[in-house]
C-alpha cells in the first residue's frame, strides 16, 4: 500500500541507510527530523500522511503496524526497509545513523 | 465556519498557557510552525487538532487530542512539556532544556 504514496525525495551525500519518513505537514518534531537529516547530509524520502485520504492513511498505518509491530506516531522512520523508529529523539537518531 | 488566522491561533495558545500556568514554547521558530499547524488543522477539520496527531476522522474520535490534549497535564508533569511541545511547564522552561519527542499516551 505504501508503495502507492507520492514521496518527496531529498538528495544527500549519504545514501546509506535508505531512509523513508512518514510525517505530518503540521508537526514540529517531523519538521525537526527532516531538517536533522538534511543538515547531516542524508538522502531520504518522505510522505506527509495528513495529505492523503483517511482510508489510505488507515491502510498504511495498519500495514506499518503489522510489519514493524509498533503503533504509528509521527515522525515514523524506516531504515533500509527493516527497522523503524517512532518519534524524533535526536540522540536515538544519531545513534542509529552512527553520528558521534 | 470562519477560518482562523495565525494571529487568532497564537492568541488561543497564549490564553491556554496563561490559564493553565504553562508557557508557550519560547523556541519561536518551533512554536511558529506548531501555531501554523494548528491553524491548518482548524481550517481543515473545524477544530484545533494537535498538530502532531493525525485525525481519526471526526471531532468525536479526536476529542482526546483537541488542543490542549487530554494528555497534556500528565505529560507536562512528567516530561516538562506536552506531546507536541507547544506548552512547557515553567520549571522546564527555566531549565533551558530542549523539548524532545515523547511517547504518545494516546492509545497506550
Amino acid at each position: 500500500m505504501r508503495e502507492t504514496l507520492e514521496y518527496t525525495t531529498v538528495e544527500g551525500d549519504k545514501k546509506q541507510p535508505a531512509i523513508v519518513v512518514f510525517s505530518l505537514s503540521t508537526c514540529g518534531f517531523c519538521k525537526r527530523a527532516l531538517v536533522f537529516l538534511e543538515t547531516n547530509h542524508f538522502a531520504y524520502s518522505y510522505a506527509h500522511l495528513d495529505k492523503i485520504t483517511l482510508d489510505q492513511k488507515t491502510a498504511i498505518k495498519k500495514e506499518l503496524l503489522d510489519e514493524f509491530g509498533t503503533a504509528v506516531a509521527f515522525p515514523f522512520v524506516i531504515f533500509d526497509g527493516k527497522e523503524a523508529l517512532v518519534g524524533f529523539v535526536e540522540e536515538e537518531w544519531k545513534k542509529k545513523l552512527g553520528i558521534a | 465556519m470562519p477560518e482562523k488566522t495565525i494571529e487568532q491561533t497564537a492568541l488561543f495558545t497564549r490564553m491556554v498557557a496563561e490559564k493553565q500556568n504553562w508557557l508557550v514554547n519560547p523556541d519561536k521558530e518551533f512554536t511558529d510552525s506548531l501555531v501554523e499547524g494548528l491553524t491548518v488543522n482548524f481550517n481543515r477539520y473545524g477544530y484545533y487538532l494537535c498538530p502532531c496527531r493525525d485525525t481519526e476522522g471526526s471531532r468525536e474520535l479526536d476529542a482526546d487530542v483537541l488542543c490542549p490534549c487530554t494528555y497534556s497535564w500528565q505529560d507536562i508533569e512528567e516530561h516538562g512539556h506536552c506531546y507536541c511541545a507547544l506548552f512547557l511547564s515553567k520549571k522546564f522552561a527555566a531549565s533551558g532544556a530542549q523539548a524532545s519527542g515523547i511517547a504518545d499516551r494516546r492509545g497506550s
